[in-house]
């Protein structure tokens, strides 16, 4: 084990310990970006567990031609069909204020990494064109 | 006609001319997304990238706000402002119209 290795240098002498604690600090630091990467990479959708947890975004995307009133007013965006990948982009920069709509921002402050997913698995998945009049 | 009358119509067409200039012109829209949107979004707005949004068949007045915001720097995206910084208010109202009558590659999903 690594540990008691390190154990075995702290016996021997200090400055031999300074070092490889020195060296530990650098590789703790040098795998952090690609630890903090691994944590943001999105999970995998479920795209049946999205349409079970879509109750929030029905009331406006799930209306054709519904506007949004507050705080400007324009129409919802269509999100059936749309990239998975943009759809949980769009989400998470709801979600830390990099992109605002108070409605969007509220609601996506509620949603975990695994919840984005399966909701951009489901509507990614497309949706009837008829509907899209 | 007299002078008022003449007045009026000259008024009236001011008006007209004043409302015209952000009525969106959908092929200089199509002309202006060959040029500058195209290569991200497609052509029709069927965009074959999974980062940049498909955008044929979205509604005018949704594109139209998000180019606004991106020019604005309400909306931040490094690419996005690049390209919105360019677009005047008459580009933004022409692409916003060209892209929504694409046919629709997104839909309304309940």
């Amino acid at each position: 084990m690594t540990w008691s290795r390190n154990a075995t240098y702290c016996t021997e002498s200090p400055p031999m310990l300074k070092q490889t604690l020195l060296a530990a600090a650098l590789a703790v630091t040098a795998a952090m970006p690609a630890f903090a990467l691994a944590q943001t990479a999105a999970p995998a959708g479920d795209a049946a567990a999205g349409g079970k947890k879509n109750q929030m975004c029905t009331g406006c995307h799930g209306i054709v031609g519904w506007r949004t009133a507050y705080p400007e007013v324009y129409k919802v965006p269509k999100i059936g069909g749309q990239h998975a990948a943009y759809i949980v982009k769009a989400l998470q920069e709801y979600k830390s204020g990099e992109r605002s709509h108070p409605s969007m921002r509220a609601i996506a402050t509620s949603l975990s990494e695994q919840d984005m997913a399966d909701l951009a698995a489901y509507y990614s998945a497309g949706a009837a064109m008829t509907a899209s009049k | 006609m007299t002078t008022s009358m003449k007045t009026f119509a000259c008024a009236l067409l001011t008006m007209f001319a004043a409302t015209a200039a952000l009525a969106a012109d959908v092929p200089a829209g199509a002309a202006k997304a060959k040029e500058v949107c195209q290569a991200c979004h497609g052509l029709y707005g069927n965009s074959p990238t999974p980062d940049y949004p498909k955008i044929g068949g979205q509604y005018p007045d949704y594109l139209a706000k998000a180019l606004r915001d991106y020019k604005s720097g309400a909306r931040k995206n490094a690419i996005m402002a690049g390209f919105a910084g360019t677009l005047s208010k008459q580009d933004i109202e022409n692409l916003a119209a060209y892209y929504s009558s694409q046919p629709p590659v997104v839909a309304t999903k309940h």
